[in-house]
């Protein structure tokens, strides 16, 4: 832990408008910052501290759990139940302490391969305007990396050379990653 | 998936005579494509000026089916990203979901695991060794590969029945031990296997035309590698001495001692060359493991039959063979994860693509696609 503490005090010397996310990563160091700030703080952290790999480019959905409707019946099937017989597990009960809301978090993992280090770094955008700064052009791996977040959870990259959907096809409406997303039937149905 | 580009600008290195600019469609069906992969490019001539990869052909939504499963059931989905080495998507999502539930694993499950991934990766390198000869043009050594990469699957078979996508190591541990004569055929087949790397490198390796082919094609600057987040051998052929069973230990690879191999310039050979010198480093750790192989459980305590972890995220990244493979999973409390992300190295690796292969040769395109050494089930997901 102490690590972490070490990590943190030497981003925040040079990156004072820095927090700790609440919700940790086990096992790295994870970092709150505003949105619009994500390109100048990466571009800090590479140039001042070394963190020249990004990992990973991700994003979470909070709206809460996913909308089951159009593409699965029974959530856990357990063939060897008799006849009859109440299911095991019905539906996901709702966390107490979870903290849905409308917003998606954009989730980063950057590494200093040289000094062994690594550090999550997670930026919240709302679901009615999920826009914010590409990392495209700081490292080149982002460019399919946001293009997917792009496609599966529809969150937009501030300039981004070439924004467009990579896995889903062409008649796939909408992004499938979302809680809310709800399948529309096609040609490959039934 | 895109549609055909707009013509590109010129190559920079002005041909004496001048040609109008092609497109053409490489696969999806090309068999050099090792699966579903299509590629647009544009050609001036015989030289590429555009590269386009497009993916997407396989995509079969596993993340948001594991939104929808058990921590169970979500195992049996890991198989089927890279099939080829499923041993460690087993690895990667139980060790991301161990530690949201904070299970402790025992040791003999530990080193199960190492020595199941080890031979997982030289089943996959062989199997890379082989196609990439077909590529280039040497059919031989494709069926000196297949030869022993029978009796690893032989021995996958003997543990867990299957001979690919094994689900054999399981939340908390692994699915059952082994059964009596396995340590015996393992060593068996480590002796036999140990000479045949030698005919390897006396197959292909060190072959004039193979070395014509790739020595001085698709090399790679290390800041480039970087850059482009490349991961696993592509990464340490470019000389990055990056590798997670060193960076970051998990299971037992603490008590095996084994080298990183790193090449020089990260052309198309030394990406080749350093799957083939992996082989032996995991020969090394293989015999380590099981000659301090202890008895003990194989299954940790406390794994629910339907787990449900207390809110939280985790991320989890081990060494696959293709390169460093991670899991992103958040729970909010509930019997499927809320959230799983798949840093999947093989989509990560085939980026580079559109910037290497501009200004190569036509026939240059499958000797660096097949030097990358991309599962397309990984890539899509």
């Amino acid at each position: 832990m102490t690590a972490h503490e070490d990590l943190f005090t030497e981003i925040k010397a040079g990156y004072p408008k820095l927090e700790k996310d609440r919700a940790q990563v086990e096992p790295y160091l994870t970092l709150k910052v505003l949105a619009k700030d994500v390109a100048a703080f990466f571009a800090f952290l590479k140039d001042t501290l070394g963190f020249d790999y990004l990992d990973m480019v991700t994003a979470v959905d909070w709206k809460g759990p996913v909308n089951r409707l159009g593409y699965i019946t029974e959530p856990n099937p357990n063939p060897f139940l008799p006849d009859g017989a109440t299911p095991q597990v019905q539906q996901a009960p709702a966390a107490p302490n979870v903290a849905y809301r409308e917003s998606f978090e954009v989730v980063y993992l950057a590494s200093a391969l040289s000094r062994g280090r690594k550090v999550m770094v997670k930026a919240e955008v709302p679901r009615n305007s999920p826009n914010l700064p590409s990392l495209a052009g700081l490292y080149k791996t982002a460019d399919w990396q946001e293009r997917e977040v792009y496609d599966l959870l529809g969150v937009t990259f501030d300039g981004h050379p070439n924004l467009k959907k990579i896995l889903t096809p062409d008649f796939i409406q909408g992004h499938p990653l979302r809680k809310d997303y709800v399948h529309q039937k096609d040609r490959y149905d039934d | 998936m895109t549609t055909n580009p707009a013509p590109a600008p010129a190559a920079t290195a002005a041909p004496e005579m001048k040609t109008d600019q092609m497109f053409i469609n490489m696969g999806p069906q090309h068999p050099s494509t090792h699966g579903v992969l299509r590629m647009g490019l544009t050609v001036e001539g015989e030289k590429i000026v555009r590269a386009e990869p497009d993916v997407g052909y396989l995509h079969r939504g596993s993340e948001k089916l594991s939104e929808v499963r058990g921590y169970h059931h979500c195992v049996v989905l890991t198989d089927r990203w890279d099939y080829i080495s499923s041993m460690m998507n087993n690895l990667v999502f139980c060790m991301a979901a161990e530690r949201l539930m904070k299970i402790e694993v025992p040791e003999r499950a530990d080193d199960l695991r190492t020595v199941m991934c080890e031979f997982n990766r030289i089943a996959s390198h062989l199997l890379f060794f082989g196609t990439y000869g077909i590529d280039i043009g040497a059919f031989t050594p494709f069926l000196y590969a297949f030869r022993e990469r029978e009796m690893v699957l032989d021995l996958f078979e003997m543990v867990c029945g299957a001979r690919m996508t094994f689900n054999y190591i399981r939340l908390g541990g692994v699915m059952k031990d082994l059964p009596d004569p396995w340590c015996g055929k393992a060593k068996e087949f480590l002796e036999h296997f140990k000479p045949r790397l030698k005919e390897y490198d006396d197959l292909l390796s060190f072959n004039p035309i193979f070395l014509d082919r790739t020595q001085t094609v698709g090399k790679v600057p290390k800041d480039q590698a970087v850059n482009w987040g490349l991961s696993g051998p592509n990464l340490r052929a470019s000389g990055v001495g990056y590798d997670v069973r060193k960076f970051a230990p998990y299971a037992s690879y603490r008590k095996a001692d084994f080298e990183v191999v790193v090449g020089k310039d990260g052309s198309c050979w030394d990406r080749y060359y350093c799957r083939v010198r992996e082989m032996a480093q995991s020969v090394r750790i293989i015999e380590q493991i099981l000659d301090q192989l202890k008895p003990g459980p194989v299954q940790g305590r406390g794994v629910a039959k339907v787990p449900k972890p207390p809110p939280g995220e985790a991320y989890a990244h081990i060494e696959s063979s293709r390169g460093d493979l991670g899991i992103y999973l958040v729970s909010d409390g509930g019997f499927s994860p809320y959230r799983m992300h798949v840093r999947a190295p093989s989509f990560i690796n085939l980026a580079l693509l559109q910037e290497s292969l501009v200004g190569l040769k036509v026939a240059d395109v499958i000797a660096v696609l097949g030097s990358i050494d991309i599962v397309l089930g990984e890539v899509d997901r």
